[in-house]
């Protein structure tokens, strides 16, 4: 088990900076989330620290030892790709032997590793097949076994569930969390998706434009938003966020406050606007308004309360639940 | 009305077309198994005798069993130049198409001459000579790689692009060296493009004429399109026997053909699809 | 901070690997390519050569046959090529459209393509025979007098060509078939919505989205047709006289004679002539491509 430790990390292609300068400590064991939008270089980061980006400039270490240069094999870690990257020539044993062959393992040594990791992944019936021969499913669990055998100090995921379809994704995370438990290593998780970052994060880095937006542990992300960007990324339905006048009128750049703190009435409040669009979810419901001269509004109330489109409403913030932010909204600006 | 003429046109264009392609082939057949009277006539008169054995035989047998010494040296120029080739071709292919580099607009402008420019033949034959490869095996086995480089390589390395990188990634991180990347990861998913270079390229060089003309002369070497081509002027009576030859050169081709229909296929397109 | 030195790492893909490669292919293509154009300025015997300027070159060009032999190369190439292309797409259209034994047929148009150029070379020879031939017996049968395929000096250069046709127009159609196979059928849905009739849609969505194909069959045919020589040679050996003579056969010609520098000068006009041809044309295709 060690830690990961960053350095003003940067990479660059060319004349274009993509990393732009990453400073983050991850504690041996802790399970971190990298979030943020395509192209705001999480793949890229996850790689660097993997070995197959080189790194412009920057130090990192892992375990306290400095890897910076080091060859991938050289770092301790071992990876799971987004399309797992299973060999198509190679049996389900032989892709979880690989490295150990070609360390140069004895055959026995190797064959009882290889069982050991597939008997803890369900794996076993499978080992002589082919990848092309499993579900999507088998094969993540095949490319997790790959990594566990190789007993690395790191774990790295790259957007490991996004080829699953919604129910495999939620089983996959619960599994991915119970390994975590299992073997308490250090396991950095790269996604867009942010319940997954959510749900699995000790520690959640947003990174937006090659740049770390916020750390922090996702209640604190959710509660705290440092920055518009994270308060809008963190969130679902997306918090209400308003900048220029209106947020002015309110004594900020940026305003923003979260459907879920909203509290509708048909009868007072501090804004009113005539409901678009109600959308019925079950147990919550999501009305859709406009605000004269504010903006367009969500709020999120009970499945059974009686809103109708065309209907005048009021949405007063509950206390403290109001977010303040100096800066503009990016998305706005 | 209006349907049935476009049928009447395809049948009647198809049934030509068939014949035009087929006949030659027949004729070929019909002289190879004729006395040599008969073959004389060049005419679709059916034989009277069927004389495929005694002809096979005569023509084996012709110049002191030249043609099974043909037949020997032209494998074994195919064998080992197609070997080479594809270890060398794919080699290339594969950085081509997964390194940045300045070489690689080299290589491509090399790949490209070599599609497009003919041999310059007699400097090759001086070069030959004083390095002492003119006229032996080793030589011709050497121009047929240098001479077919380019096209297995524009072949490996369409098809490479097809390969995820991400193994190149994962097999770097279960700690494959370079070289261990390339033959137990990527060669092994090449296969099929292994197959259409080996087909494709064993018909062309097996086929090939013009270069060993210029740099294989001399009786020991004679190849298969050699050994026809002298045959013609010494059988201009015994038409029988330079079909029979013709029949028996065609035959290597037909039936990698049969068995490797799809791969020639995919090997021809893909080749011709500007890479 | 600042790290005293950045170590480079080493590529996964390393450059060495077009070494023995680069090596083959530079020692046996591109040197004696390189030379040749000294060796064309030279009187030569493969031993010593000696500096003559231009004099290859004059020579070339002021030799009727010879000058005959670049004149029927452009026409060779020229004439194949196009036949090959409207051949193929034609056979191509043919042989995607619902038609029985249409595999067979594709089987039969291709398989010349593999067979030794020699072989049939010398077979259609046989058949081109002026009395004893199939082809003049098969015409005479309907009461045409054939020509003298081969032995008339102004068709012998066409009948190889023909023969030439017979053997490629099968890779052609290939390629046109794949290229044909590319288009979805979508568009001819649409345009039958729209009215189009059968021609119409030949011309106005069938052209327009073959057209790589199209560049593909008329690129490599050109370069064939320019480089061709064993055909010719197997058929004809330029003959009669020098009436199907083309630049390649000029080549092994003087090659034969002992002329090293003047085979040689015939060498680098042909490297000229690909050059002059294929660079414009391939940057003239290039550019339609971008436009669309």
């Amino acid at each position: 088990m060690s830690g990961v430790e960053l350095k003003d990390i940067r990479k660059s292609f060319g004349a274009l900076e993509i990393i732009k300068g990453i400073d983050l400590d991850i504690k041996p064991g802790e399970f971190v989330v990298f979030v943020g939008p395509s192209g705001c270089g999480k793949s890229t980061l996850l790689r660097m620290i993997a070995g197959l980006e080189d790194v412009t400039s920057g130090l990192l270490t892992i375990g306290g030892k400095d890897v910076t240069y080091a060859e991938p094999s050289q770092r301790g870690i071992a990876m799971v790709f987004q399309s797992y990257a299973l060999y198509p020539h190679m049996t389900v044993a032989e892709n979880i032997g690989f490295g150990l062959s070609l360390a140069g393992r004895p055959k026995a040594e190797i064959a009882a590793k290889v069982r050991e990791a597939a008997a803890s992944l369900q794996l076993t019936h499978l080992l002589d097949r082919k990848p092309k021969a499993l579900s999507g499913g088998q094969r993540q669990r095949v490319a997790i076994g790959r990594a566990i055998v190789r007993n690395p100090q790191v774990f790295l995921f790259d957007e490991p569930l996004s080829n699953l379809d919604a129910s495999l994704r939620a089983q996959m995370r619960l599994e991915i969390t119970d390994l975590h438990k299992r073997l308490g290593a250090t396991m950095i998780y790269v996604t867009h998706d942010q319940v997954e970052a959510m749900t699995m994060a000790d520690k959640i880095v947003v990174l937006n434009g090659g740049r770390i937006e916020q750390v922090g542990s996702p209640m604190d992300l959710y509660n705290k938003p440092a920055t518009p960007f994270v308060a809008g990324f963190i969130g679902s339905p997306k918090m209400n966020i308003y900048s220029g006048a209106a947020a002015e009128g309110l004594g900020c750049k940026t305003y923003g406050i979260r459907p879920e703190d909203l509290t509708l009435s048909s009868e007072s409040g501090r804004w009113s606007g005539k409901i678009r669009h109600v959308e019925r979810l079950g147990a919550d419901a999501l009305v859709y308004f406009r605000v004269e001269g504010f903006g367009d509004m969500v709020a999120r109330t009970i499945g059974s309360a009686a809103f109708q489109p065309g209907e005048t409403v009021w949405a007063t913030p509950q206390a403290g639940a109001e977010h303040r932010f100096d800066t503009p909204n990016p998305v706005a600006a | 009305m209006r349907r049935t003429r476009p049928v009447v046109v395809g049948g009647i264009s198809l049934a030509v077309a068939a014949i035009i392609f087929i006949v030659p082939f027949f004729f070929i057949f019909l002289q190879a198994v004729k006395s040599r009277s008969e073959a004389s006539r060049l005419n679709f008169d059916l034989p009277k005798e069927w004389l495929l054995w005694d002809n096979f035989l005569a023509v084996v047998e012709a110049r002191n069993y030249q043609l099974l010494l043909a037949y020997f040296n032209s494998t074994l120029i195919t064998v080992f130049s197609v070997t080479i080739l594809v270890v060398l071709s794919a080699m290339v292919g594969y950085v081509m198409q997964r390194r940045r580099s300045r070489w690689n607009g080299v290589a491509q402008v090399a790949v490209l001459i070599g599609l497009m420019m003919p041999p310059a033949v007699v400097p090759t034959i001086g070069l030959l000579q004083s390095i002492g490869l003119f006229k032996t095996m080793t030589g011709m086995v050497l121009i047929q790689v240098a001479y077919n480089l380019s096209f297995s390589t524009l072949l490996y390395r369409s098809f490479i692009g097809t390969i995820p990188r991400d193994l190149d990634g994962a097999a770097l991180i279960d700690g494959a060296k370079p070289w261990q990347i390339f033959f137990r990861v990527v060669m092994p998913l090449l296969k099929p493009v292994t197959v259409t270079n080996i087909v494709v390229q064993s018909i062309a060089i097996f086929n090939d004429f013009t270069n060993p003309l210029y740099y294989l002369p001399g009786k020991e070497n004679v190849t298969v399109q050699l050994t026809l081509y002298n045959f013609q002027s010494m059988y201009t009576s015994q038409y029988n026997l330079l079909f029979m030859n013709i029949l028996l050169v065609t035959i290597p081709p037909l039936i990698v053909f049969i068995f490797f229909n799809r791969q020639i296929v995919a090997g021809m397109t893909a080749g011709g699809v500007k890479g | 901070m600042v790290e005293a030195q950045r170590p480079k790492r080493k590529s996964p893909y390393p450059l060495w690997f077009f070494l023995p490669a680069a090596i083959i292919y530079g020692v046996l293509f591109l040197v004696p390519t390189a030379t040749s154009f000294w060796y064309s300025l030279t009187r030569w015997d493969l031993m010593t050569a000696e500096y003559i300027g231009l004099e290859n070159f004059r020579q070339f060009f002021s030799e009727p046959f010879l000058v005959q032999g670049l004149i029927n190369t452009l026409i060779y190439a020229v004439m194949t090529s196009g036949l090959k292309t409207i051949f193929g797409l034609l056979l191509a259209v043919l042989l995607t459209s619902n038609l029985i034994a249409r595999g067979f047929l594709r089987t039969v148009v291709f398989f010349p393509v593999l067979v030794s150029t020699i072989g049939i070379g010398i077979t259609f020879t046989v058949m081109m025979h002026p009395t004893r031939g199939i082809i003049n017996v098969a015409l005479e049968a309907i009461g045409i007098d054939g020509p003298g395929w081969l032995t008339d000096p102004a068709l012998a250069l066409f009948s190889v060509a023909l023969v030439d046709l017979w053997k490629g127009v099968g890779l052609a159609t290939l390629i046109f078939i794949a290229g044909l196979a590319a288009i979805s059928p979508d568009y001819y849905e649409a345009s039958r919505i729209d009215g189009a009739t059968r021609m119409q849609q030949f011309r106005r969505i069938t052209l327009p989205l073959v057209w790589p194909a199209t560049v593909t069959v008329i690129t490599l045919s050109l370069i064939g047709g320019l480089r061709s020589f064993d055909l010719i040679w197997a058929m004809t050996k330029g003959g009669p006289g020098f009436s199907s003579d083309v630049v390649a056969s000029v080549i092994y010609k003087q090659y034969q004679a002992g002329f090293y520098g003047l085979s040689t000068a015939g060498n680098v006009i042909l490297f000229g002539l690909i050059a002059v041809i294929m660079v414009p044309l391939t940057v003239m295709f290039n550019r339609r491509e971008v436009e669309q």
